[in-house]
């Protein structure tokens, strides 16, 4: 084949453009995982020699019980992100694709928590849970309910509540705007249907709107699946996982086990397991989603 | 004669080739400084004047500082260590956390350079944790900074009290602050170090410096009663209410702590030296209201009054093994550490570990810190600086624990001895 021809040939071309984004991926997020799985077999502190001891670390997995209360509270944050983030973030997305006055106002307003970087919500969040000098305490003891107030980060028992908090205000405009974008592709024809037919407004909701959007609620749940699986930011900047391990996350845990105990073999572990719950639980959610569709 | 000027003019290329290739090679030095100097850190100033006396003598090397915020400073170096990214020059906060890098043969020793004029420059007591294997890998720089028990002397002089000498005092004071509506000690422990700081100086207070000694040598145990009986007492601190509510939320980093003794609203404050230039950068109308007092003796105990937990030296400059251009490190490590340097340092509030600086201190307040850790018996450097790192972390977090009232004294010391077993590999 000569140049020319080469230069021809749609499948080299695409495979040119295409080179740069594998050798990428592959490098980053292909070549670690079984880089990962490999050092999951090792003590390694990282700087000094590998030491082999086989399934050592999994099993030691296996009896962490601070590891399973970490995947307890990752499976805790999958749960408050679906209920929470879908249906309002479904609300807004409707009620600001209908023609109201102000609706691109509204529109920028709510995207601001999502253009905000993760540590500085945290920052703002952490001053707003002062016990002493913050927002929310302030407020309750402002309207008189002192009897509400509470160390918000610091009590283990609502810890982990506090943090899931200003992750649902981050990610509610993500989905907004991906449901908005799912309600502007529905046929206006569908709604003029509904409008002949008699039906009101909830009823459209429900037997038009919420039908066609099927595939995109079906998406972003296994965004938030996923999201909520890996979840670290916030976490880390607000209480580290703490106190006590109350509000641990898969991530942070493997973090602090990786990079300030310098376990590195553990860490590995760690995110190995990460990798395959994320993975056995999004394909177990895809395939029954699959399946009520040809129902 | 033609010969003789085509010799000469080779000789001129030759002349030529090599003096532009020593400037070309002169102009390439560029050293790699990483510490934790931030433009929040208070010795900042005076690195930063170092590099540019160390500049302004040497043009041909440059130095690039590259500061991180501390916590994060140790996650990065170890990162770069372990993909062998180490910079030319590093900081650490000598003993173990030094000693790692040394066992790994990431640290160039600076033992051939140690002149006698250079080592005598250091506090004997400061150029210890700097030392490993007798060999010299890192030179103190920054600060002595003992923890001390800060506190407000108004707030004393309007409730009547006075300085406490032993427990039992403290105790009296924490119960008068607790019924006036102010919270006896200011303290946020998300960052577990604070919290640590009570334990070990109940654990000194109570067993004497021998008690941590043992533990580690492995004659004694973590679980001994020293180490029991000062969470015990954390735990009779925290149910008294001597510590703000939610302890373990509040970020020390984000000065939560100190919030609370500008407002009135804290008394007393169990922090390192360093805090007193914090007073002065966040607080400067009332730093007169600031003093300290070593952490009280127990009279049941072993524990000379006058020990001292903290660090002799602070923060410790060491050259990498990887360096290019060590000569060039090592110079700039006499600049760190000589003498305008240490005038800076103590211009900034700090209280360099080179000798012969008590006179040139003027500062009332860091007088005393200065003759306080002179007079201490002993100094006892940071758990988290002495133990490996296994054991660092679960001492802070057992630690935190405790605080929480969430372990029991005798379960956070067998968690901790259990640790001990399994890194010692008993």
């Amino acid at each position: 084949m000569n140049k020319k021809e080469l230069m021809n040939n749609k499948y080299f071309i695409a495979a040119l453009f295409l080179l740069p984004a594998v050798l990428f991926s592959l490098v980053y997020l292909i070549i670690p995982i079984p880089l990962s799985a490999y050092y999951s077999f090792f003590k390694w502190d990282g700087i000094g020699a590998m030491k082999f001891l086989g399934l050592e670390n999994w099993a030691e997995l296996l009896n962490d019980p601070i590891f399973w209360s970490s995947m307890a509270n990752n499976f805790k944050l999958v749960a408050i992100s679906l209920v929470v983030q879908i249906p309002i973030a479904l609300f807004l997305a409707v009620l600001l694709t209908r023609k109201i006055k102000g609706a691109d106002f509204f529109k920028t307003i709510y995207f601001v928590p999502m253009l905000l970087s993760s540590i500085a919500v945290a920052f703002l969040w952490r001053y707003m849970y002062d016990p002493t000098f913050g927002l929310i305490n302030g407020v309750l003891n402002l309207v008189g309910l002192e009897q509400l107030t509470r160390s918000w980060l610091g009590n283990p028992d609502i810890a982990f509540y506090s943090v899931a908090a200003p992750i649902q205000w981050r990610f509610i405009p993500l989905y907004m705007i991906i449901f908005m974008a799912g309600i502007s592709n529905i046929p206006e024809q569908l709604y003029e249907a509904a409008e002949i037919d008699g039906a009101s407004n909830l009823q459209s909701f429900f037997f038009v709107t919420l039908p066609m959007l099927r595939s995109t609620v079906v998406n972003a749940s296994v965004l938030i699946i996923v999201g909520s699986l890996k979840y670290f930011a916030m976490i880390f900047a607000l209480t580290g996982g703490g106190p006590n391990h109350a509000s641990e996350l898969m991530a942070t845990y493997l973090y602090s086990k990786s990079f300030t105990e310098m376990n590195m073999g553990y860490g590995s572990t760690i995110s190995v397991a990460l990798f395959l719950v994320a993975l056995i639980v999004s394909v177990v959610f895809l395939r029954f989603s699959k399946k009520d569709v040809r129902n | 004669m033609k010969n003789v000027s085509i010799l000469s003019l080779a000789l001129l290329m030759v002349f030529s080739l090599v003096f532009a290739g020593t400037v070309m090679a002169q102009d390439e030095v560029t050293l790699t400084l990483w510490d934790i100097r931030t433009a929040a850190d208070q010795a900042t100033p005076a690195v930063k004047d170092a590099i540019k006396r160390f500049e302004a003598d040497n043009p041909n090397v440059n130095i690039e500082h590259v500061p991180t915020q501390n916590d994060n400073y140790k996650t990065k170096l170890r990162t770069a260590m372990s993909a062998d990214n180490a910079p030319d020059l590093f900081m650490t906060w000598g003993s173990a956390s030094l000693e790692r890098y040394v066992d790994a043969g990431k640290v160039y020793s600076l033992q051939p350079h140690m002149t006698e004029d250079w080592r005598n420059n250091f506090m004997p007591a400061a150029m210890d944790l700097g030392i490993v294997d007798s060999e010299v890998y890192g030179v103190p720089v920054t600060n002595v900074s003992p923890a001390l028990v800060w506190y407000r002397e108004d707030l004393f002089e309007k409730h009547g009290l006075e300085v406490p000498a032993t427990y039992e005092e403290l105790v009296n004071v924490v119960n008068v602050f607790k019924e006036n509506g102010i919270t006896p000690f200011a303290l946020a422990n998300k960052n577990k170090w604070p919290g640590s700081m009570y334990f070990m100086y109940l654990v000194d207070r109570i067993g004497g410096p021998d008690a941590l000694q043992k533990a580690i040598s492995r004659e004694g145990a973590f679980n001994d009663q020293p180490f029991i009986e000062a969470g015990r007492r954390i735990q009779e601190l925290v149910k008294m209410g001597a510590f703000p509510r939610g302890v373990n939320g509040l970020d020390e980093n984000a000065s939560q702590s100190r919030t609370l003794l500008y407002t009135d609203r804290a008394a007393m404050y169990l922090m390192g030296s360093w805090a007193y230039s914090g007073f002065k950068n966040e607080a400067p109308d009332m730093v007169d209201q600031f003093n300290f007092f070593n952490f009280p003796e127990i009279k049941s105990g072993e524990g000379d009054p006058s020990n001292l937990v903290g660090t002799p030296g602070d923060n410790y400059y060491s050259v990498s093994t990887k360096a290019e251009n060590k000569e060039a490190a090592v110079e700039f490590l006499h600049y760190l550490t000589d003498s305008k340097m240490g005038e800076e340092l103590i211009a900034i509030g700090n209280i360099p570990p080179f000798r012969g600086v008590g006179e040139k201190i003027e500062d009332p307040i860091m007088k005393k810190i200065y003759n306080t850790s002179q007079k201490a018996n002993h100094i006892q450097l940071w758990y988290d600086q002495t133990l490996p790192l296994e054991l660092a972390q679960v001492h802070l977090n057992t630690t935190q624990a405790l605080f929480g009232l969430e372990m029991t004294p005798e379960e956070a010391a067998n968690k901790m001895e259990a640790a001990a077993k399994k890194y010692y590999g008993e």
